[in-house]
């Protein structure tokens, strides 16, 4: 990305975006098929002739369309960090033309599936691509400005009458937001043999969601949001849990949906809580699932279920507690052996940790496993008199199965982003993260390092043993083979992914992490290559993550992800500081408060 | 001033035969170091004599293979958290900050030892928690402004110029409220106008009755800072007393400017000869990183 910036004159660079702009006009009013897919018409009229029903544009027709009628505005609009905007763009189409491509491709026998065969044409995906890449040409020519920053001051009021302008923005923020999620969940409805097309789907929509995010973020939109959330901080939680809880009522209200967002929720726990670990504490675990095994195993004994060894019926919040307290004891156990030793040396006990919790489940050592055999027959959670396996009407909607799994988990979710905030913005957190950035100097403030590091051990185990509770309950069955190393990685890929120390970043990391497989089911072997690929592209253009710490964020500042040269990193970071100073003058108060 | 203050002064830090073997090494032999109240003990000496090993002892990161090191009278422990909490802080030669951490989040990792909020009340941040968190950012705001960081809480510790991170590292130390502090070279690599002011702050941190304990090559900052000055050379103590006996001193000419030669090694010899008599057993020190 760095050789295409300057790679054109810049007398060209506002040609080029345009034609790249239409472009995408014209790939998307093509045809993009020459003939009928082995599965059937591929979706969203594939094979629609020019103005043939311009009207019905749908899918990712739809979405390119919209990016050409943007990046022509953006480019003879006055717009602020017209570069990034444009740029932006020109990725989210070329993603969106090189996905659809592939797949007409694999699944159309060829390359004549995207060009010409049997006398029929079908460019649209290739006008799509090269327009992607004339737009970002052309974006590469245009000086790269600085994201504006806009004032929290929301159009300039002051007092109640800015606050109230503050939560409004806020407001359709953060239902905007909800809108994405669910279109984002639902996008090429739901994988595996009966619908071939998820996946492809899918991913295009991602291309449509991250084109228009990163064009929002070179806006300064994204930033102007995070900022005036941080403001009206208690606001903006209740508005979010609100969101959260109002995802039934969308498109995404179906029960399979629901279902998969009850699981990422679960998932999203669990890394929150391996996020205190490694994120917080820099301590490597790579035998964490091993802690939710454990809170689903003490779970499944406690709930009554015939199979089980111990075969207690305990209301569900006492056995959830002491699911989690097992956990939590295991985790101060694993953790104490592990102080001794540092680094990779720690990635190998906690490894071997989890190795351990494996092979103990599978043969059953104990009978408290059901080894092989699992334990099934865990009855659903049931409170108030309602078992949470069946639909409930709310609001005079009837809301389909799963659904109180999904709040249940929306709650525990929200619980333990507090625990963790908290825990971050205190003594403990410090502790941890001072021991993450320089033992002996931790040591040398007097900071009892081994029981800092059993404490983060204690805790990241007690919220993902909470969270195994929950899990064997929707799922029905502790089976030793939901927690194998590999579901270790992959959360750790995802608070990687999403950006160590954050909450956003876990809950992010987790979703795409655990939606992704879902809506790759018909690559079938492909999946986890694709999956792989993809972690690597994100690893290398957005090392930070993709929602990064504050501090993270410095530390990478620009690099890489905006293809900047050192020095234009260190200037602009300076200039980023004179315009810090200079804003902390203009608004002291504002600053302390939001300064952590 | 300095005369009233050594007519009161009572003994804060005392080390008495500090030893240390590395393997075969002998790093330190039989140092003695004793600091009174509310003065500041120079430390120089050639790179090697062991300077920084005698902080490491000191500071409980070190074991000395033999001899203690006693604060107030109390046999400290050899535990670096312990001994801070007993009332020693130091800086490093090579800063060690939090480098992603804010300015003030470093000086309240300082404060860690001096606050009590156990896990529970983090958990929960009730009106206690608050009360104290708020104390905490109190004095981080008032430790940043006696060292002249104020206004800079929120910048990211890696991103300070080189002179504010030393300056920064003092603020964290003082803010474990020690009775002693250690300052390993705090002037390394700065220009005359921030040596002076780095001097001008060590006195001011001496004025509020802490007794400091200072490493420095530049002598000159020494003899001017110093209320006694001990000489380092080959592991072993070769000159002590006030700045002008120990300018003096002929010894210390030699150990700097390496002549006359023989004289110098004459005394190599003799340190090497005490070192050799002692049991050459490993300290446990492993895990050190010297």
């Amino acid at each position: 990305m760095t050789k295409l910036t300057g790679f054109l004159p810049p007398a060209l660079a506002r040609p080029f975006a345009a034609l790249g702009g239409v472009l995408f006009l014209i790939g998307a009013m093509l045809p993009w098929a020459t003939f009928l897919l082995n599965d059937g018409p591929y979706p969203d009229k594939a094979t629609l002739q020019f103005f043939d029903a311009p009207l019905e544009l749908t899918g990712y027709r739809w979405n390119l369309l919209l990016f050409g009628v943007f990046a022509l505005i953006a480019t003879f609009a006055p717009t602020p960090a017209k570069a990034r905007v444009l740029r932006a763009f020109g990725w989210g189409g070329l993603v969106i033309s090189a996905i659809t491509a592939i797949f007409i491709v694999g699944k159309g026998g060829g390359l004549g599936a995207i060009t010409s065969a049997d006398g029929n044409v079908a460019f649209g995906s290739i006008v799509g691509i090269i327009g992607g890449i004339v737009l970002i040409l052309g974006a590469g020519a245009m000086p790269l400005d600085d994201v504006p920053h806009w004032s929290t001051k929301v159009f300039g009021l002051d007092g109640w009458a800015g606050r109230l302008a503050a939560w409004a923005v806020l407001l359709v923020a953060f239902a905007a937001m909800l809108y994405l999620v669910s279109l984002t969940l639902t996008a090429g409805g739901i994988g595996g043999a009966a619908f071939p097309y998820a996946g492809p789907i899918f991913l295009a929509f991602l291309g449509f969601a991250g084109g228009l995010l990163g064009a929002l973020h070179g806006l300064g939109i994204t930033g102007w949001i995070a900022r005036l959330s941080e403001l009206h901080r208690a606001f903006s939680i209740v508005v979010l849990l609100l969101c959260a809880l109002a995802l039934p009522f969308t498109d995404a209200g179906s029960q399979y949906w629901m279902q998969v967002a009850a699981t990422i929720g679960v998932y999203a726990a669990t890394a929150i809580g391996l996020n205190i670990v490694v994120g917080l504490a820099g301590l490597l675990d790579l035998g964490y699932v091993a802690f939710l095994g454990i809170g689903a195993f003490v779970a499944a004994n406690l709930s009554g279920a015939v199979a089980s060894t111990v075969g207690w019926n305990l209301p569900f919040p006492l056995a959830a507690l002491i699911s989690a307290a097992v956990a939590g004891i295991f985790g101060a156990i694993v953790g104490s052996p592990t102080l001794r030793v540092r680094g990779d040396y720690l990635a190998i006990v906690t490894l071997a940790f989890g190795e351990i919790f494996y092979r103990t489940a599978q043969n059953d050592i104990g009978n408290l496993t059901g080894g092989a055999s699992a334990i099934p027959g865990i009855p659903p959670i049931s409170m108030f008199g309602t078992a949470f396996n069946e639909s409930v009407t709310l609001l005079g909607t009837e809301l389909p199965i799963g659904v109180l799994y999904y709040f249940l988990i929306v709650l525990v979710v929200a619980a333990v982003m507090a625990v963790f905030a908290n825990l971050k913005n205190s003594r403990i957190g410090r502790a941890w993260i001072a021991i993450r950035e320089d033992e002996d100097a931790a040591r040398a403030m007097g900071i009892a390092t081994g029981r800092a590091k059993i404490l983060a051990f204690l805790v990241g185990a007690t919220l993902a043993g909470l969270a195994g509770a929950i899990f064997v309950h929707k799922l029905g069955t502790a089976s030793y083979d939901s927690f194998k190393f590999l579901e270790s990685v992959t959360l750790l890929a995802a608070v990687i992914l999403g950006g160590m120390g954050t909450i956003p970043g876990a809950v992010l990391g987790a979703s795409l992490l655990f939606v992704l497989p879902e809506k790759l089911r018909e690559f079938e072997d492909y999946r986890l290559l694709v999956f792989g690929l993809a972690l690597i592209f994100i690893m290398r253009f957005r090392p930070q993550g993709l929602v990064p710490d504050r501090v993270r964020r410095a530390e990478f500042a620009g690099e890489t992800a905006e293809g900047k040269s050192i020095e234009e990193i260190q200037e602009q970071a300076v200039l980023e500081q004179e315009a810090e100073l200079e804003r902390e003058h203009e608004a002291p108060a504002t600053a302390k408060e939001t300064g952590r | 001033m300095s005369a009233a203050r050594h007519s009161m002064s009572e003994t804060v830090l005392e080390a008495s035969g500090v030893t240390m073997i590395f393997g075969g090494l002998t790093a330190l032999n039989d140092v003695s170091l004793s600091l009174d109240e509310g003065r500041i003990v120079g430390l120089i000496g050639p790179n090697g004599a062991g300077k920084t090993t005698l902080f490491n002892c000191l500071t409980g990161l070190y074991t000395p293979t033999r001899g203690a090191v006693r604060l107030r009278g109390k046999e400290l422990p050899h535990d670096p958290a312990k001994v801070t909490t007993a009332g020693i802080a130091r800086t490093f030669q090579n800063i060690r900050l939090f480098p992603n951490m804010t300015v003030q989040e470093n000086v309240l990792v300082g404060r860690h030892i001096r606050m009590r909020q156990g896990p529970i009340a983090s958990l929960f941040h009730g009106p206690v928690f608050r009360r104290g968190e708020k104390a905490a950012r109190q004095k981080s705001a008032e430790l940043l402004e006696f060292v002249g960081l104020s206004g800079l809480d929120d910048e990211v510790a890696r991103n300070l110029p080189y002179g504010d991170q030393r300056r920064l590292e003092i603020a964290r130390a003082l803010a474990t409220e020690p009775d002693v502090l250690l300052l390993d070279e705090p002037t390394a690599g700065m220009n005359p106008q921030e040596t002076e002011a780095a001097r001008q702050l060590i006195f001011r941190i001496r004025d509020t009755g802490v007794s400091v304990v200072v490493i420095e090559h530049d002598t000159k900052f020494i003899f001017g800072l110093c209320d006694s000055v001990s000489v380092l050379v080959q592991g072993a103590v070769l000159v002590e007393g006030s700045p002008e006996t120990v300018r003096d001193d002929p010894r210390v000419i030699e150990a700097y400017l390496g002549k006359p030669r023989e004289e110098v090694e004459a005394s190599i010899t003799e340190a090497a000869a005490a070192g050799g008599v002692v049991d050459h057993r490993d300290a446990g020190t492993g895990e050190v990183d010297a």
